[in-house]
């Protein structure tokens, strides 16, 4: 193909400049605004972590007793919350490729990722409505009478996790319906027709052709989560801090750049740790290139 | 009562699941194997509820006991992603500033305040300022990168390097990258307002467009180009005559998801706006941490009525697969 192309344009010779040279220009203003915004400020921030003049004061600092906890928890929240979207993201793009009619699948499929597109801190706020004491769920709950009294579901973990699946689910379904819909539905006929029961067919057939979906879609969401900044504000309470809230304060009220940036590569390094295990495999590495 | 009865059986089967099963098979009479696929699925979880199907009468029992969980999961994550939109509207509708459930009346006068306050049409007019320069901008430049990646007669290492220059964003936590963006633009004394804003979101909506038009500039066919060529076209006539009108669908789809994507920004833009600039979702979450109200409410109905309708019309252009 490569060569194809390239040897159909040395046919081309009247255009003057060589055509790695233009490639190059026209590549020259993403890579730069990428460079510059990307990679460049990374730079700056490691370079930050460590002055002055050189110290691991910062990383000491961050790694010590008060931070670690939260880095934990917000890890452990990741986990949790990504789970439960893989959870619910199985049966439902299982539904989407294999099982809805093909002329409303596209349509199932819009409404499913359109909050994908919608403002997520408005869709947080959206929760508040729901989950305050006077909020509807309580009114249902309380109204309909399996409750005597509201419970207190805002601003707990709960309504935490509950955010964090509203805001993330989509993008699991997303990436997790382009690998369901490679999955070809003939072999779970086959292993059907062979006599496999509902649980062999979901365990030797449709989970070993789209784990590799699945995972690169946690990697991807579950960093998000661990990082996320507007859902544990809005419906998180105040002993539900996570990292986010750590580096956003040590940037704004402390002024403290060194420590947040070193709080971040704390941070990224444990994220990054996830993708390399996840790059490990082959297969997931291929699904992350799909992104 | 697991085996499925290979072979000639299988037809009269699957004629008996589509009467059984009414209107929803019906629906998928017409598609094939997906039709085939409509009755005869599963998932771990319906195991559980598949017991009860064994106990039931036979097949078709145990068919549609698959098929209402499968129904009740999809269902249930609707009512999951659109209740809570639906009440914010409804407590939009409510006549005094802090609704109580369930409203005391209809009014639309919250709808008439958010309009006319100063700092919410103001925040609305930098947001959309933002947007549609993000939207142009982010659209040519991930125009740009699609066809290095694409058509690049660069080696292939380079441009596996640039496309994952471009996809940081997607990788790297976007509350590291804003303060990476925010202690840079510090330091080197870009400061904090406007420029830093339109130049972050640019960033962000980078990997979104370029993969868009990526995924659409892989399936043109590279012989046109060729042919428009020969015919004696320089390369600006082919990218006006042949490729940007065969990318046309993408590259609209892609301005309008950037928009979005930028309308809809927080994080970055906290990281970036200081004190001189505020946008839409800034202001809405300044407000929603002092506390829930009606105004609020129907603020965030225009909002999301904006953005929906706005990502409805660009997956009109392009499927978001």
């Amino acid at each position: 193909m490569a060569t194809d192309r390239r040897s159909g344009f040395e046919r081309g010779r009247w255009w003057p400049s060589s055509p790695r040279v233009r490639d190059g220009l026209i590549a020259f203003l993403p890579v730069a605004l990428a460079t510059c915004l990307g990679v460049v400020p990374l730079a700056v921030m490691a370079y930050e972590s460590v002055s002055p003049p050189i110290t691991l004061a910062n990383y000491a600092e961050a790694l010590g007793g008060v931070y670690l906890p939260v880095l934990g928890r917000s890890l452990l929240i990741g986990v949790v919350a990504t789970a439960a979207c893989l959870l619910i993201a199985y049966p439902v793009t299982y539904w989407l490729a294999h099982v809805c009619p093909a002329r409303y699948r596209l349509a199932a499929l819009i409404t499913l990722v359109l909050p994908l597109w919608l403002n997520y801190v408005v869709l947080n706020y959206a929760w508040v409505w729901i989950l305050a004491r006077g909020g509807v769920l309580n009114y249902l709950l309380v109204a309909l009478g399996p409750l005597g009294e509201p419970l207190s579901l805002l601003y707990t973990h709960t309504s935490m996790l509950i955010g964090f699946l509203y805001i993330y689910l989509p993008y699991v379904l997303l990436t997790m319906y382009a690998s369901m819909e490679r999955l070809d539905y003939r072999l779970v006929e086959a292993a059907r027709d062979l006599g496999a029961g509902d649980l062999r067919v979901f365990v030797d057939v449709v989970v070993p052709r789209t784990i590799a979906g699945a995972l690169a879609s946690a990697l991807i969401v579950y960093a998000r989560i661990a990082g996320a900044y507007a859902t544990p504000e809005i419906l998180g309470g105040p002993r539900n801090q996570m990292i986010s809230r750590l580096i956003v304060s040590a940037f704004y009220e402390f002024a403290d750049w060194g420590f947040a940036s070193a709080l971040s590569f704390v941070f990224l390094a444990v994220v990054f740790v996830g993708f390399c295990l996840g790059a490990l495999s082959g297969s997931v590495r291929n699904e992350l290139k799909r992104w | 009562m697991d085996l499925h009865t290979p072979g000639p059986d299988g037809e009269s089967e699957s004629g008996d699941r589509r009467s059984a099963l009414g209107t929803d098979a019906d629906a998928g009479a017409g598609t094939g194997a997906d039709a085939e696929g409509s009755a005869d699925d599963n998932d771990g979880r319906a195991v559980d509820t598949g017991r009860n199907g064994r106990l039931g009468s036979g097949r078709v029992g145990f068919d549609r006991v698959r098929r209402q969980f499968f129904r009740t999961v999809v269902l249930c994550t609707l009512v999951f992603f659109y209740g809570p939109i639906l009440a914010v509207g409804y407590l939009s509708l409510a006549p005094n500033g802090q609704p109580s459930v369930p409203i005391e009346g209809v009014s639309l006068r919250w709808y008439v305040a958010v309009l006319t306050d100063a700092r919410f049409v103001e925040s609305a007019l930098t947001s959309i300022g933002i947007g549609v320069v993000v939207a142009i901008g982010g659209t040519a430049l991930g125009a740009m990168a699609a066809h290095v990646i694409v058509r690049g007669r660069l080696d292939r290492w380079v441009r596996g390097l640039i496309g994952l220059i471009v996809a940081l964003p997607l990788f790297v936590p976007t509350v590291v990258l804003a303060l990476g963006i925010g202690v840079f633009a510090g330091r080197v004394g870009l400061g904090f307002g406007l420029v830093p804003v339109l130049l972050g979101h640019l960033f962000w909506v980078l990997p979104f467009s370029t993969f868009l038009l990526t995924a659409r500039y892989a399936t043109l066919d590279a012989e046109l180009s060729e042919a428009a060529r020969d015919l004696g076209a320089s390369n600006a006539e082919v990218a006006r005559t042949v490729v940007i009108p065969l990318l046309a669908p993408a590259l609209l789809a892609s301005v309008l998801f950037c928009f979005a994507l930028s309308f809809n920004e927080f994080l970055v833009t906290f990281f970036l706006a200081g004190s001189a600039i505020t946008t839409m979702p800034l202001e809405l979450f300044g407000q929603i941490r002092i506390g829930a109200t009606t105004f609020l409410n129907a603020a965030s109905v225009l909002v999301l009525v904006v953005s929906g309708a706005l990502a409805t019309l660009a997956s009109r252009f392009e499927a978001p697969v």
